[in-house]
């Protein structure tokens, strides 16, 4: 290869790695949790969405109680399904109809929710159809949504700097740009020994050996996996960086033009008849005319145009079983007045280009056309990233461990490398603790959940960067990680009676899942603990090493100076 | 083991491709997918571009690295730009 580009693919990766690593570590491992996002809800809640059916969901009583509370005449209301079919965020929009409407400015409305629209009294909220009972956003906050939003760093849009998004949104977008970028040059760089790297793995050798080995032959197994999670990544947290300027130039500066015409929202209008329809319009057989024509298929978004009036449409978008299709979406719309379909697309045949591309990347990011085998996979390819991320940590250390190096870089290097190691490797104790701390707190809502999961990450933090040695960081969130994720299994079982032989003899399987998945984590743990510990027995007692922070460069070194983390 | 300095650019240098690469690789990568919504249908360019348009602008800042001089680079993504956006705006009107 090339020398001069070698060693700049070399650098650019370092670099653009060195950056991005604590934060992209933050990333992979609660995404890798937020898989199993709507399992972590109902494990919280102590409520199974299994065994119950889109077809129980009553739309009717919903929109009855909406009705008696805010009178629907005229309004658009927008029901987006969650995939487990029990939640549904809900949008009520203002009405069309101008007499209505000045009556209902005049009293406050409940404005609920976080995406408020400002139009007077229309709402936003969550609805749980099994309990029939509508909650708002930071009431209906859990475990599940946390690690969720954890991982496209929502939590830091605290921060009051925006530059067209949010700044947690920004940050999460330029950090997956980098790691993009940082993927390709590390292909590139290990492009010439690809074959044979993939092959070569020494575990029984010199400690740097074996990060360069993990992070190349890791690296290389999940390249295809982590690219296609840097792209998708891209394109849905910072999308606005295309869409703006196609919505500009191409659709005259209306970003809503450019979403319907790939066909994200439906913008339709329909003129405001000032008719009122004789009877009320329910909308449950709707739904059920849907699940005839398009069995398997999941009503994912249901808009109400014009509630009540002559020119009231329904629009039902539904997703077709994963089992039979992995692309597509169908499209139908109702007329009420006329008891006709104005129009419809089969979500299972004539499959357009637009999604097939929308299913690749969402299908792709979020997992979810496989059922548990692809996510259990998702996940353990995901856990992976995090370990080539802390390997190439460590390799940057201790490459930069030299004599020649200067003694101030070094401090520096080590500084740098002691913080975000204590960082990331804390995050599982703090995981599992919150795990813990929301079963024994029936009432955690965001709050609770900030507080146990922020101030809590921070001590262990602030506890391992001032005790300045990383196998010890290692070694004991491990071990603490290991132990309290063998404990949520057992509090679980202990505070609501729902041990795991329990809950998968009733087929609470997304109660069982998140039991197992710490149960397993908590095995692998113990046993890379035991093995860590008969290794460092039969290498005998470890010399005491002088942190490179304390080391004062030597004179006239006969032989590489040990670093703090390589094996004497 | 860290890379060789001779073979890495000097700071303003460095600026130079950095910039060039991040906003120069940004409006090649831009011009060219507008240019291409004159051979296919217009939301189609828009949704690939989602795809191709990332993975196409981080190579870009990639050449940008490699490339000798920044100046040359700089030079290039602009010429390259002008050309598809120009193009674009010819075909429109």
């Amino acid at each position: 290869m090339n020398i001069r580009n070698y060693n700049i693919y070399f650098n650019t990766h370092t670099i653009s790695g060195i950056i991005i690593c604590a934060l992209l570590y933050v990333i992979f491992f609660a995404g890798s949790f937020s898989f199993f996002r709507d399992e972590i809800s109902a494990w919280q809640k102590n409520r199974s969405a299994y065994a119950h059916p889109a077809s129980a969901n009553d739309y009717d009583y919903l929109l009855d109680s909406l009705h008696a509370a805010h009178n629907l005449l005229g309004r658009d209301i927008t029901f987006y399904v969650q995939d487990n079919n029990v939640q549904a965020y809900v949008n009520m929009g203002p009405s069309q109809d101008t007499t209505v409407k000045k009556k209902s400015t005049g009293e406050d409305g409940p404005r609920r929710g976080r995406r408020g629209r400002g139009n007077g009294d229309s709402a936003y909220f969550q609805y749980d159809f099994k309990q029939n009972k509508a909650g708002s956003y930071a009431e209906s906050y859990d475990m599940g949504e946390f690690l969720y939003r954890l991982h496209f760093l929502a939590q830091l849009n605290q921060v009051p700097i925006r530059i067209g998004t949010p700044f947690g949104y920004l940050v999460a977008g330029i950090v997956s740009f980098l790691f993009l970028f940082a993927l390709i040059t590390g292909l590139l760089l290990h492009w010439d020994k690809i074959v044979s790297n993939f092959f070569t793995f020494r575990p029984w050798s010199k400690w740097k050996t074996i990060w360069t080995d993990m992070h190349t032959a890791l690296g290389v197994i999940g390249f295809p996996f982590q690219l296609m999670y840097a792209v998708t990544g891209v394109i849905l947290i910072v999308n606005t960086a295309l869409v703006l300027p196609f919505s500009k130039l191409l659709y005259d500066g209306n970003s809503e033009e450019l979403y319907t015409a790939i066909g994200y929202n439906d913008a339709s209008t329909y003129e405001y008849a000032y008719q009122p329809l004789g009877e009320r319009v329910a909308l449950n057989p709707y739904l059920q005319q849907v699940s005839e024509r398009w069995p398997g298929s999941h009503a994912s978004r249901i808009y109400i145009k014009n509630y009540g009036d002559q020119s009231m449409h329904i629009t039902v978008e539904a997703t077709p079983s994963v089992e039979t299709n992995f692309a597509g979406a169908g499209k139908i719309t109702f007329h009420p007045a006329s008891h006709s379909i104005t129009t419809e697309k089969s979500p299972t045949v004539s499959v357009t280009y637009l999604d097939r591309v929308k299913a690749l990347i969402y299908r792709l990011h979020f997992g979810d056309f496989g059922g548990y085998p692809v996510k259990t996979t998702f996940f353990v390819l995901g856990i992976m990233g995090c370990l080539v991320i802390i390997s190439g940590i460590l390799i940057w250390l201790v490459a930069r461990d030299k004599k020649n190096i200067p003694a101030h870089k070094r401090k520096f290097n080590f500084w740098a490398a002691n913080v975000f190691v204590a960082i990331c490797l804390t995050m599982l104790p703090v995981t599992a603790l919150t795990f813990i701390a929301i079963k024994l707190n029936p009432a955690a809502d965001q709050t609770f959940i900030y507080r146990i999961y922020f101030y809590s990450w921070l001590a262990s933090s602030c506890l391992y960067v001032a005790r300045r040695n990383l196998r010890t960081t290692n070694k004991e969130t491990l071990a603490l990680g290991a132990l309290l994720s063998l404990c949520i299994p057992l509090v679980n079982g202990i505070k609501t009676g729902h041990w795991m032989w329990q809950t998968y003899r009733t087929g609470a399987l997304d109660i069982f899942v998140v039991d197992l998945l710490w149960l397993v984590i908590g095995i692998v743990g113990v046993i890379a603990v035991l093995r860590i510990r008969a290794n460092e027995r039969k290498v005998g007692p470890e010399k005491p090493v002088i942190p490179a922070t304390r080391e004062v460069a030597p004179i006239t070194p006969l032989e590489e100076p040990r670093s703090a983390i390589d094996h004497p | 083991m860290p890379a060789n300095k001779k073979y890495l650019s000097s700071p303003w240098q460095r600026f130079l491709k950095i910039t060039a690469g991040f906003v120069g690789g940004y409006f090649v990568m831009l011009s060219l997918h507008l240019l291409l919504t004159h051979l296919f249908p217009q939301e189609q360019v828009v949704i690939t571009a989602f795809i191709t348009g990332y993975i196409l602008w981080a190579v870009l800042l990639l050449l940008a690295f490699l490339c000798k001089s920044g100046w040359k680079i700089w030079g290039i993504y602009l010429i390259l730009s002008g050309t598809f956006y120009g193009l674009f705006h010819l075909l429109n009107h």
